[in-house]
């Protein structure tokens, strides 16, 4: 009896162990089956009449070159660890006249100087792990960022967490992030206490002639933070309708704290006289906006394949926050397959909003106003935005080069156009490589 | 508040009624432009956006950080 037991348990041990092996070495579809490259880049130009920088009339002109590779790596079945690695500079005519009066020509809101401020470098790493269970139906994800600019830092953490049902037919997802961000606060030249700065070059107000209220005496307070909190919480739902129709809805929430306002745009108000120096209205205050803002957006998309040529992709998002702007957004695009290697992308989107309580244009505000702002970006506005685009892909990476496949390339055009007087163009690139 | 709990059921019977969609019969709905979410080559595009309009979020990009300032 006692050698049939240990029999018994040696056949149930050893059959434990084959079954285990035997799912062990079951064959699991990796979700990377190798490692990816991006490789994006765009151009973007911009222009119009109302810039922030000089209180809501000047020269917006600014151009900006961005390069950006992602990495996604499979580090086995279920896990990638995505890098995300981006550099942007941009030259700025706006704020070149933050301080209007280090160039060598006469100071002007519609002319940019030629100081130091007109150009900037924002530099972004992004690391993403992301898990996905055995069935593959839950996925969870853990993000981590660092950007920076000159007068900028913001650190990001964010996680998101999402299940499928039904067949995969059905999908569920929350995401939640966070952006720990803080100011080097740059004021207008003109506000800054002379002598304040770390060179002879600085501007001193009292080297100048001031035309218009000579007695230029602005109350400047200084403000109370230079940290800004942002805090989002996200939840999707998307839902396969048939074999052809497929679309998601999505509702965000963000909560931001702190500095909310941008320390060098000025504000002119008009119970106070103006004065000048040259051709450039001094600033009467800077912008002042409150410390918390509550937003909240809810979109959904609807995609729709007609046919082996013809997709039909749409998008529309109902905005709103606690700062008074309500907007509506609705965009297009209708991808065409020309052959099984190139595609074409006509889009069109348009885009409207009302403006922010504590929006007034140039020169209009009242000094007794608590808050106050003269950026357009704010103010109410709609917006028709024209795209076209054009992608190789070839899914069996014939061009290699060593072992990197070629796998796609994107290149897209979009106008921009506001009903003022801003307008913008965007060249967008993507090449796609796989890693063997 | 009727209006929106009567928008939530046919929304949720419209989602009954979908037949479910087994994975061989997924080759419209896995088509690179069936995807619920901007192209990655877009993702500047949204950024430009987000930085100069008041509207984020519910797109599947960015909804916070950076000061976008410039």
């Amino acid at each position: 009896m006692k050698y049939q037991t240990i029999c018994i348990c040696i056949c149930i041990l050893f059959s434990v162990h084959c079954v285990a092996q035997t799912q062990d070495s079951q064959y699991k579809k990796r979700v990377l089956e190798t490692a990816e490259i991006d490789f994006l880049s765009s151009y973007y130009t911009q222009d119009g009449d109302n810039a922030a920088v000089s209180g809501g009339i000047g020269t917006e002109e600014l151009t900006d070159a961005t390069a950006t590779v992602v990495i996604s790596i499979p580090l086995n079945a279920d896990d990638v660890l995505t890098i995300d690695a981006g550099i942007s500079a941009y030259t700025s005519a706006s704020s070149s006249n933050v301080d209007p009066f280090d160039g060598s020509g006469v100071a002007n809101a519609f002319v940019a100087s030629s100081g130091a401020s007109g150009a900037d470098v924002w530099s972004n790493i992004t690391g993403v792990y992301s898990h996905s269970s055995d069935d593959r139906n839950t996925l969870w994800s853990g993000k981590v960022s660092i950007s920076a600019e000159y007068d900028y830092f913001s650190f990001g953490v964010g996680g998101s967490f999402t299940k499928l049902f039904n067949e995969k037919n059905t999908e569920l997802s929350i995401s939640a992030n966070a952006y720990l961000d803080s100011w080097s606060i740059i004021s207008p030249a003109e506000l800054r206490a002379p002598g304040s700065g770390d060179d002879d070059d600085d501007f001193d107000i009292n080297n100048f002639t001031i035309t218009g209220n000579t007695n230029y005496a602005p109350n400047f307070v200084a403000l109370p933070t230079d940290k800004r909190n942002s805090y989002s919480l996200g939840f999707g739902f998307s839902q396969i309708l048939s074999k052809k129709l497929q679309g998601s809805l999505a509702l965000d929430f963000v909560s931001q704290n702190g500095l909310l306002s941008t320390p060098f745009q000025r504000v002119y108000f008009s119970d106070i006289e103006d004065s000048f120096i040259e051709d450039f209205h001094l600033a009467e205050d800077i912008e002042r906006l409150p410390d918390t803002r509550f937003k909240v957006a809810v979109g959904g998309r609807l995609n729709y394949y007609i046919n082996e040529v013809v997709t039909v992709r749409s998008f529309y998002r109902y905005y709103f926050d606690d700062w008074g702007i309500t907007s509506h957004t609705a965009s297009i695009e209708i991808p065409i397959k020309l052959g099984d290697k190139f595609t074409i992308y006509p889009s069109y989107r348009y885009y409207q909003q009302t403006a922010a309580d504590y929006f007034q244009p140039y020169n209009q505000h009242l000094s007794t106003a608590q808050f106050y702002t003269s950026d357009f970006d704010l103010s109410t506005y709609s917006s028709n935005q024209f795209g076209f685009g054009i992608s190789y892909t070839d899914i069996l990476t014939k061009l290699k080069l060593w072992k990197i496949g070629l796998k796609s390339i994107d290149l897209k055009v979009y106008q921009y156009d506001r009903d003022t007087s801003f307008s913008s163009t965007i060249i967008t690139t993507g090449f796609k490589f796989n890693l063997d | 508040m009727k209006k929106p709990i009567f928008l939530l059921l046919i929304l949720l019977l419209t989602i009954q009624s979908c037949v479910v969609v087994k994975e061989y019969e997924k080759v419209a709905i896995n088509d690179p432009d069936m995807i619920l979410a901007d192209k990655k080559c877009d993702r500047n595009l949204s950024t430009s956006h987000a930085y100069r309009e008041a509207a984020v979020g519910a797109n599947g990009g960015k909804t916070g950080g950076g000061c976008g300032c410039n």
